[in-house]
């Protein structure tokens, strides 16, 4: 027996010892305590210390309104920082440190900040750290800012399931109220589900002696059996912690210790909110020491835990409940001295051990004080979900008004503090009616904080903001609530105004002589209580963290030594081989510039768009004219936004008088899809238009170089290969064993280019046979890198990296369609605004270095002569292997009247000089690409 | 860019899955699968029609994706593009979709970790968000039988992600 455990109270399994140490120090506790009740029982009460002050707390509530007690655990060898020893249950050989404190909480070496408190005032460090310079104290700042240390290692198998269910009725709370509702709507024949964060159902029920004539356990036993007798569910140590749109409720459900909560995404036809009430604190000079305490907490831990908190206790309480704490405490052994504290101001005596408290000159000799303003109901879901608060001027507290969808509150968290109203209206409401408002039993004298009051009076504990703070708030002209706030630090962090916030509320009304509804309250989100970020986190780790889609011919990259990597949403072979990757990739450009390159091009897009109106349709989506590409050609075209801007680029390729295919770019392919499916049915007939995105049905192998033709011509296709046959920029289909086969000439490269598209399936025999036959010719494999150096060579944008937000098509050099395209296009009237035909638009130009001098860096700022305003940038720049030399491609004002230009280029402080010339660098002629 | 080749495992070849309480993945093979849109498809088309949450006994039946669109599986061939006759697109989508099997007590636990399913509410179109993935997801010759439809370049995620699922029930 420790010297606050009592003999018999409590739920805890005394046939079953817990080990644990605080602080270094061994303790015992039993089965079914939480780490603070069985400090407690071991009559440790300087359980951490607060933020700012470093002074000595210890716990006021009993379980989420504790800000006080918070602790690093370690079980294991796994730590875990920042649990609330209120709610943190008791583990065999746990070993728990109080965060903020060291050596310990008992003596903690930054407590000498305390004394300096006149000069650490709300906001102090906005003021004080201003000169010489912030940044000389911000890592001293950082280092003492925060609570709990996060563990360096991650821990293993700490990982959240998530599962989505649904129910009818959503009961949150298994106090009086919401055991009663649940078991109504159950009885009912509603689907019924009834949370609740304890590990044993009840509330606050444990401290009766009765109710309806049976102990609480009985009751509480036959509540729950009732419920799933009757197909409901319970999920005991299960917290909502936020109710989000449409009835979505998130619930973490703990199991053991160490291990994440399980996240349940509960959508519920109708939530009954059954959270109960906190005791909310009395404002008096030391309210912050050890020893003071929560009413309601000194009877939750001596009825769940069998902890009597003190001995010789002042009661402090302004309400008609704190009869029957006084008579459960005295029933343990508990001397209790009655104090009104509305008679006149109360100030606690003592440092860390509470010697007794004062009211004038009467001297009370105690060593617990239990202080209670009246009840605050626990409204932070019903705020979440959008529901009004109303003021109560009868409970001085605000409760439930306006109703969000779906929503009703019931029991304390209505304010109905009386146990049999409670039970009435829960099982009215449970059963689906109307709640009948009886008498009420519950009253209570206005509390509130009084400005000017002497002494250190603590509005939130857990941030040391005092009374003073808000006078000083308001002074400084933060009257606002969320000012107040903000500046303050008031109800931040875990507490989230549980304890802080109508003291906060109340000062701030009383400081400006107004009504305290008329200051209002904060604004509440979730989550109600901390929860893990690993419970957010779930399964969306590792490769299911950003999901790539995958080649049908990853295996051939693989097997031929691919570096894969993000491209665009898809894992693509970057470069092939090991070894010096600058090396490999000039390597595949020379292959690929004197014999062939074998390209993977299968994420292309391939968009069809079919139907008696698409031609009309097409020609309205692109840029370009399409209606008089004729079956069998290709065009290359922009896709503009409305604003005019260019979103893609590509080419479309007309099959049959009612089919088009539109291969759009890779990572662009679903944002495509979606711009088409929205004006499909956005000013167009969608009957008459039908779009079906094929991308992945089918894989797509290029041939790009001057030996392509000679390759393509050993697989055996049955097509005149030649350039009259088929010139650049047509489709020809085909069939091999029976699979169709469409082949495209069209150059991404500037050389002569084949894009063959086969059925996934088929894709592998395709690439080994075009692999085997561009072999003896010298062709290989290439990756994405060289693609994009030769796609620069030749001048080819990449739309997002040699196009911005401003980019129109008309900056690109492609500018007919704007001055002669009839029919109405996408973006049309923005190509002919005012801001189109700014003379200083940034168009695409070249970039040319001098003989020997290095590549320019990509993102380079292209400036005036004074470095004083940049001009433009550089887009995309590589060494060019074909061309010996470097070549750069970028956006500079004006750009098409500069050809010849000498402009500076600077990055990270060093100047460069380029000459602005054509944006091509290979081929100009085009000789190659008709070749 | 880097080298990730080793950060994503290699994909494997497709291959039954069996895992405790009697839950099984299987890749499954069809015959053809093939996209159909046009006005009134639905109305219009001749086979058992698969929504949410029936059952599909047939061989050859049509999803009901959406109201102008079903996915014919294991119909006739028939020619890709626009069909005028019956003002219809058609695409042959064999190798767009993997399709996989989910069997057993524990399967629809399973698909619950990734998508708010509810057997009870009907829906006229299988088409679904899992995971995270757009699939097509109904139940096939039995109740406790699931079939998925996924975009094949999301196959291996959506492997994982049920891998992953599972040892958490």
């Amino acid at each position: 027996m420790t010297s606050h455990r009592t003999d018999r109270a409590g739920l805890i399994d005394r046939t079953q010892p817990r080990n644990f140490t605080f602080d270094g120090k061994a303790y015992r506790g039993f089965e079914g305590d939480t780490l603070a009740s069985a400090l407690l029982a071991n009559g440790v009460r300087v359980m951490g210390r607060s933020f700012k002050y470093h002074r000595p707390r210890g716990p006021w509530g009993a379980w989420v309104d504790d800000p006080n007690a918070i602790m690093t655990v370690t079980l294991d060898g796994r730590s875990f920082p920042n649990c609330p020893a209120a709610t943190t249950p008791l583990v065999e050989d746990m070993q728990a440190r109080a965060v903020n404190a060291w050596p310990s909480a008992a003596f903690d070496i930054k407590a000498g900040l305390d004394l300096f408190h006149r000069w650490l005032g709300a906001g102090f460090y906005y003021k004080t750290f201003m000169w010489p310079d912030w940044h000389l104290f911000e890592p001293m700042i950082r280092k003492m800012a925060g609570l709990g240390d996060i563990s360096r290692d991650a821990p293993k198998n700490y990982t959240a399931d998530q599962v989505h269910d649904h129910c009818e009725v959503l009961v949150i709370g298994g106090g009086a109220a919401g055991l009663a509702c649940a078991r109504a709507a159950a009885e009912a024949g509603r689907g019924v589900v009834l949370v609740d964060d304890h590990p044993i159902f009840g509330g606050g029920l444990h401290q009766s002696v009765q109710i309806e004539d049976r102990t609480p356990s009985e009751w509480i036993a036959d509540q729950l059996a009732a419920i799933m007798g009757a197909g409901g569910r319970v999920l005991p140590t299960t917290t909502a912690f936020g109710v989000y749109d449409h009835g979505l409720v998130g619930l973490a459900e703990y199991g053991a210790f160490g291990t994440a909560p399980h996240l349940h995404r509960m959508r519920a036809d109708r939530i009954v909110l059954a959270t109960g009430a906190l005791d909310r604190p009395v404002t008096f000079a030391g309210n912050d020491r050890p020893g003071v305490m929560a009413v309601d907490a000194a009877c939750e831990y001596l009825a769940r835990y069998g902890v009597l908190v003190g001995r010789r206790i002042a009661l402090a309480s302004n309400n008609s409940l704190a009869d029957a704490a006084e008579a459960m405490l005295t029933q343990a052994g508990a001397k209790i001295t009655r104090i009104s504290p509305q008679d006149g101001a109360i100030r606690a005596l003592g440092g860390k051990q509470l010697k007794g408290l004062a009211q004038g000159l009467r001297r009370h000799e105690v060593d617990t004080v239990l202080a209670s303003g009246g009840l605050t109901p626990l409204v932070h879901l019903w705020r979440h979900a959008g529901g009004k608060l109303d003021w109560c001027a009868a409970r001085q507290a605000f409760l439930p008004g306006a109703a969000p969808d779906g929503m009703v509150a019931i029991g304390a968290a209505n304010g109905t503090f009386d146990l049999d109203q409670a039970l009435s209206e829960a099982r009215a409401i449970g059963a689906g009616n109307a709640s009948d408002a009886a008498a009420r039993t519950y009253s209570l004298t206005p509390l509130w904080p009084e400005p000017g009051d002497k002494g250190r009076q603590w509005i939130d504990f857990q941030h040391d903001v005092t009374l003073k703070d808000v006078e000083l708030a308001a002074r400084e002209n933060y009257v606002s609530v969320e000012h107040l706030k903000r500046y303050t630090t008031l109800g931040m962090a875990s507490d989230q105004g549980k304890t802080s916030n109508m003291a906060g509320l109340a000062a701030m009304a009383a400081i400006q002589d107004r009504p305290l509804p008329e200051v209002g309250t904060t604004t509440f989100r979730p989550p109600f209580v901390p929860v893990p970020f690993e419970m957010y986190h779930g399964h969306h780790g590792k490769q299911l963290w950003h999901p790539l889609k995958r080649l049908a011919l990853e295996p051939q990259h693989r097997a031929a030594g691919a570096a894969l990597g993000e491209y665009g949403g898809w894992l693509r072979p970057g470069w092939y081989g090991t070894g010096n990757r600058g090396d490999l990739i000039r390597r595949e450009v020379l292959s690929a510039r004197n014999a062939a390159g074998i390209f993977d091009a299968s994420p292309l897009g391939k968009i069809e768009v079919m139907g008696p109106d698409a031609e009309d349709f097409v020609n309205f989506i692109y840029y370009n004219t399409i209606r008089t590409l004729k079956p069998g050609n290709i065009r290359y075209g922009f896709m503009l936004t409305e604003g005019g801007i260019v979103m893609d680029d590509g080419v479309i390729a007309r099959l049959t008088e009612n089919r088009f295919v539109i291969s759009c770019s890779s990572g662009h392919v679903d944002s495509v899809r979606e711009h088409l499916e929205a004006w499909r049915q956005d000013g167009n007939n969608p009957d008459r238009i039908f779009i079906h995105d094929l991308t992945q049905q089918w894989s797509t192998v290029t041939i790009t170089g001057p030996k392509a033709r000679d390759i393509l011509a050993k697989l055996p296709l049955g097509l005149d290969l030649s350039a009259q046959a088929f010139p650049h920029m047509t489709v020809q289909e085909t069939q091999r064993e029976e699979t169709p086969i469409r082949i495209a000439r069209v150059s991404f490269t500037g050389d002569i280019s084949y894009e063959i598209s086969i059925r996934s399936s088929r894709a592998s025999d395709l690439w080994d046979k075009v692999v085997a036959a561009g072999e003896p010719h010298g062709a290989t494999p290439i990756g994405i890198e060289a693609l994009s150096i030769l796609r620069a060579e030749k001048g080819y944008i990449m739309v997002g990296k040699d196009t911005d937000g401003e980019t129109m098509p008309h900056d690109l050099g492609i500018t007919i369609p704007r001055l002669k395209k009839k029919p109405a296009y996408i973006g049309d009237r923005s190509l002919h605004s005012d801001k189109a035909n700014l003379p200083d638009r940034k168009a695409l130009v070249g970039l040319a270095v001098g003989d020997g001098d290095k590549v320019l860096p990509t993102g380079a700022h292209i400036v005036d002569g004074t470095l004083s305003r940049s001009l433009g940038y550089v887009t995309s720049s590589y060494d060019s292997p074909t061309l010996g030399h470097p070549v750069a491609l970028g956006l500079l004002e004006n750009g098409s009247a500069r050809t010849g230009e000498i402009v500076s280029v600077w990055h990270m402080g060093e100047t460069r000089q380029a000459t602005v010339c054509a944006a091509c660098f290979f081929d100009p002629e085009g000789e190659r690409l008709h070749a | 860019m880097r080298d990730d080749s080793k950060k994503w495992d290699a994909p494997g070849a497709p291959t039954t899955l069996e895992m405790s309480d009697g839950l099984t993945i299987t890749p499954v093979q069809l015959a053809r699968q093939t996209l159909l849109s046009g006005v009134d498809v639905l109305g219009r088309t001749q086979h058992p029609i698969a929504a949410w949450s029936g059952v599909v006994t047939a061989q050859t039946y049509a999803l009901s994706l959406r109201r102008d669109r079903v996915l014919l599986v294991n119909g006739p061939a028939l020619a890709d593009g626009w069909h005028g006759d019956i003002a219809q697109a058609v695409s042959d989508v064999s190798d767009c979709y993997s399709v996989f099997d989910i069997r057993g007590d524990r399967a629809f636990s399973v698909l619950k970790r990734g998508a708010e399913l509810r057997l009870d509410v009907p829906s006229k179109s299988v088409a679904r968000l899992l995971f995270g993935l757009g699939v097509f997801l109904y139940r096939f010759e039995a109740t406790d039988t699931f079939r998925v439809h996924v975009f094949r370049g999301q196959a291996e995620t959506f492997f994982k992600s049920l891998k992953f699922a599972f040892p958490s029930l």
